[in-house]
């Protein structure tokens, strides 16, 4: 049965989000990873940059596909794992904490609303098994 | 049941240069998550040849720039990951889709085997038995990594052991794109001297012996247009879908002139260009 941490929010692109003030560190779901396959490459926007809600900050190549990186908050990109491009590995094997990509200054944190707790998150991707 | 689902618009077959490939590629990605279009399938040839590299590819590391100039030969970089691939005499296929459509899973691995499914069953009609390469093949450390056509991912498709279609694809937020090229013909020592690092004598004949292409495997050479054709009615037979077909719209017309400067530049994942809606 898969576990998703209870002290994370999760959106339905398979992202987490872990909030500490008016800071959301945000990475790959296990879930997530497991789908995509080994990671190969990765690139992000950089600091500083502002994103809206679900605008893509980053890419992502696996070994099945390129897949963009969408972020389910809006605000300023504070931090960059620099860990990862030394290696990506990490976000297949510690997705839910050494493998984080990005924390993002948030400016609109009742969007956090909208995300799934760990249970809610079980519910959809149990849902998301079921269709294939 | 077939007349209970949207006919897919089929975009037919014609050669354009590489940068207008990928551009129209994109722009037909973007319209179709924006505007909630029916699937597209679109079938196109490379004039003149090109060289495209994967998304997160290096050109400098990867391809002989110097000789591809000197040769008449596009270089472009692909929106989709992968390795760099000789387009030269091939038929390419381009699928476009929405996240909401019942056509595919959501899942990256299961939208191969759909369209593999139906690539399968093309091939078949053309007297050509290739199955899905479940597996991949794995080289060694040294060989031909660049290169798409000297390996086989899971779900890309072998005749007798060789490659003779590989695939990629791209999903963003709302939809995907999944392209792929079908060999009609292929010369191993024309591609690998393209590629970087230059190949040894037992490279090439690694790379002769990994991939067939539609002319070796019938012995003559098919007009890609009734491959098209055949193709067509084979993802047609598989998804239980119809086509008509259909021009890029003026909006995806637009789109495809802005992206062709995208494409003009070797090195335009490098730049942050955000949506262009």
């Amino acid at each position: 049965m898969k576990v998703f941490p209870e002290d994370l929010l999760y959106s339905c692109e398979h992202i987490w989000v872990k909030v500490e003030g008016d800071l959301a560190t945000i990475g790959v779901t296990d879930y997530g990873q497991e789908r995509l396959g080994e990671i190969l490459s990765v690139e992000f926007s950089e600091i500083d940059s502002y994103l809206e809600r679900d605008e893509t900050f980053g890419s992502l190549e696996s070994t099945k596909a390129v897949v963009d990186l969408i972020t389910p908050v809006s605000g300023t990109i504070v931090s960059i794992n620099e860990i990862i491009s030394d290696d990506v590995s990490i976000i297949n094997n510690d997705p839910h904490d050494t493998g984080w990509l990005i924390v993002i200054a948030m400016d609109d944190l009742q969007q956090l609303d909208d995300l799934l707790d760990a249970a809610g998150y079980l519910d959809f991707v149990t849902q998301e098994e079921e269709i294939e | 049941m077939t007349d209970m689902k949207p006919a897919w618009r089929l975009i037919p077959y014609k050669q354009y240069s590489a940068c207008e490939n990928m551009a129209i590629d994109e722009a037909v990605l973007q319209a179709t998550i924006k505007n909630r279009k029916s699937p597209t399938l679109r079938f196109y040839g490379w004039n003149p040849a090109a060289v495209s590299i994967g998304f997160f590819q290096d050109a400098e590391k990867e391809v002989n720039i110097e000789k591809c100039r000197a040769s008449g030969i596009d270089i472009v970089r692909r929106l989709t990951g992968g390795k760099a691939v000789f387009h030269k005499v091939e038929l390419t296929y381009c699928i476009a889709a929405g996240d909401d459509d019942n056509f595919f899973p959501s899942d990256i691995m299961g939208t191969y085997k759909t369209i593999s499914d139906c690539l399968v069953e093309g091939l078949s009609r053309l007297g050509i038995k290739a199955c899905l390469a479940e597996n991949g093949r794995a080289l060694a450390e040294n060989q031909f990594k660049a290169c798409c056509f000297s390996a086989a991912s899971r779900h890309e498709l072998l005749v007798e052991g060789r490659k003779i279609c590989g695939s990629a694809q791209k999903r963003q937020k709302g939809g995907f794109l999944q392209h792929g090229s079908l060999l009609l013909d292929f010369n191993p020592e024309e591609s690998a001297a393209l590629m970087l690092p230059p190949r040894s004598d037992s490279e090439l004949r690694i790379l002769i012996n990994s991939v067939t292409s539609i002319k070796r495997q019938t012995g003559r050479s098919i007009a890609p247009e009734k491959i098209c054709s055949i193709m067509e009615e084979s993802f047609c037979a598989i998804l239980g879908m119809t086509t008509a077909e259909a021009p890029l719209s003026a909006e995806e017309i637009e789109l495809k002139n802005k992206l062709i400067n995208k494409y003009n530049d070797m090195n335009w994942n490098k730049d942050k260009v955000a949506n262009i809606f």
